[in-house]
């Protein structure tokens, strides 16, 4: 690939590896999985940089983080306990809402345990919403769903969210 | 605006994605309803209190280490792979004109290091410089790239006829990069790379000849810092356009006992 085109890949992706590695800290739940994830993802969206014209590039490379972070998954899905899949997940956050998990810890520790208890396609709407801050348009862009998906998923997520977390009068504990 | 419609609005609401005609039907109605009110306030909360406790993580150091080792491998002749092998490292006319490129750059460095040593030949030294210059060629640098001490140690298996050490440095600051066979003395050798900040660091390592020689010797050439030692009948050469120093400190955590 011509060094041009390298450094034009560079100023315009590489300020979104923060972005990049927090969505698949959250999606892998590993810190070791999360970074071969994005490496990948980067090696993947320089392949496919050429093909890349107009657009935001942070949504275009956290599409790519995404379909990696999935792709990672699927590829260890034998050895894996936890599942991607929704029933599966939803039953792991069934069982992990009565722990003492969820229940005990500072409130930080409550909210992450609640978020990763989440199945992956309401986890990855909170994310992209809460932390990468991107708009409506965008997430239906990186997880390849409509607008109105999107805000049922979020809808939802965030009233699981809002259960378990309860009302706020643990919040000055 | 009924009470579903609102409730079914206040997630896009509280996100600014409503038109403005149709957040002012939402806020004109959360005037008037408690009931929805209060759910408007549960949400907000919710959503300040995710946005407060959720960590927004910091790629690591290593991870852009890697990125851009594989950045400035993709600049040359093959696209990057995660795991490329030597044998898919370019066609034969480039490797030549890559090889030809070598040799212009550093025949000046070599005539620097044979007039200063008074040697005839190739030495050990001018080698290993050579190695080193060539491996920050685009495309050279890593035959499997990886930060995992995992991938890399056994990837040398069958490829030299030794196992180097790969310790995992990350932590202290020199992220491992990946792994490379060379050939130095007539022979493959292995080489491991790490980083420091922007700069490589080679880790060349074969077999010794000689006993163990427990002193260890460092010199400077156009710029580059080269550190020889012998351990555990490991002959050891660590090169870097880093510091003298931080690299003698590199060098105490990769040989123990010195």
């Amino acid at each position: 690939m011509a060094e041009q085109q390298v450094q034009r890949f560079e100023q315009l992706v590489l300020p979104h590896l923060d972005d990049a590695y927090t969505l698949a800290r959250y999606l892998l739940r590993d810190e070791h999985d999360a970074q071969d994830a994005v490496q990948n993802a980067v090696l993947r969206a320089l392949r496919h940089f050429e093909g890349f014209r107009h657009g935001d590039p942070r949504a275009w490379l956290l599409t790519i983080v995404r379909n990696c972070c999935y792709d990672w998954h699927k590829g260890r899905m034998e050895r894996s306990t936890v599942s991607f899949n929704e029933s599966e997940a939803e039953s792991i956050a069934d069982s992990r809402a009565t722990d003492d998990l969820v229940i005990e810890g500072t409130e930080q520790e409550r909210i992450r345990a609640a978020v990763d208890a989440l199945p992956a396609e309401l986890r990855e709407v909170i994310v992209l919403r809460e932390l990468n801050e991107l708009s409506y348009r965008e997430i239906s862009e990186v997880v390849g769903a409509p607008m109105g998906t999107v805000m049922s998923r979020l809808s939802r997520a965030r009233n699981r969210l809002a259960a378990v977390l309860g009302d706020g009068s643990r919040k000055a504990s | 605006m009924t009470c579903a419609d609102c409730l079914e609005s206040l997630g896009a609401f509280i996100d600014e994605e409503l038109t403005a005609d149709a957040a002012a039907r939402v806020r004109e109605h959360l005037g008037t309803c408690t009931d929805c009110a209060a759910a408007h306030r549960r949400l907000v909360d919710t959503s300040s209190r995710l946005k407060a406790a959720l960590v927004r993580y910091e790629a690591p150091d290593v991870l852009k280490a890697r990125i851009r080792a594989n950045l400035a491998e993709s600049t040359g002749p093959v696209a990057a792979q995660r795991v490329p092998l030597p044998a898919s490292r370019g066609s034969g006319w480039q490797r030549s004109v890559a090889a030809a490129a070598v040799v212009a750059i550093v025949s000046s460095a070599l005539t620097f290091v044979a007039t200063r040593q008074n040697t005839s030949g190739s030495s050990v030294e001018e080698q290993v410089l050579s190695s080193h210059i060539r491996s920050l060629m685009p495309g050279h640098l890593t035959d499997v790239a990886s930060n995992d001490q995992h991938n890399v140690k056994p990837w040398f298996n069958g490829r030299v006829n030794m196992s180097p050490d790969v310790p995992r440095l990350d932590s202290l600051g020199f992220p491992l990069v990946g792994g490379r066979v060379d050939y130095i003395e007539g022979r493959n050798v292995a080489s491991v790379i790490y980083m420091r900040r922007q700069h490589v660091i080679n880790v060349f390592s074969w077999p010794a000849s000689g006993a163990d020689d427990l002193s260890q010797s460092a010199s400077t050439t156009n710029g580059y810092n080269l550190i020889r030692a012998r351990h555990n009948g490991v002959e050891i050469w660590i090169v870097s356009d880093l510091n003298r120093r931080e690299l003698e400190a590199f060098s105490r955590l990769l040989i123990p006992g010195r």
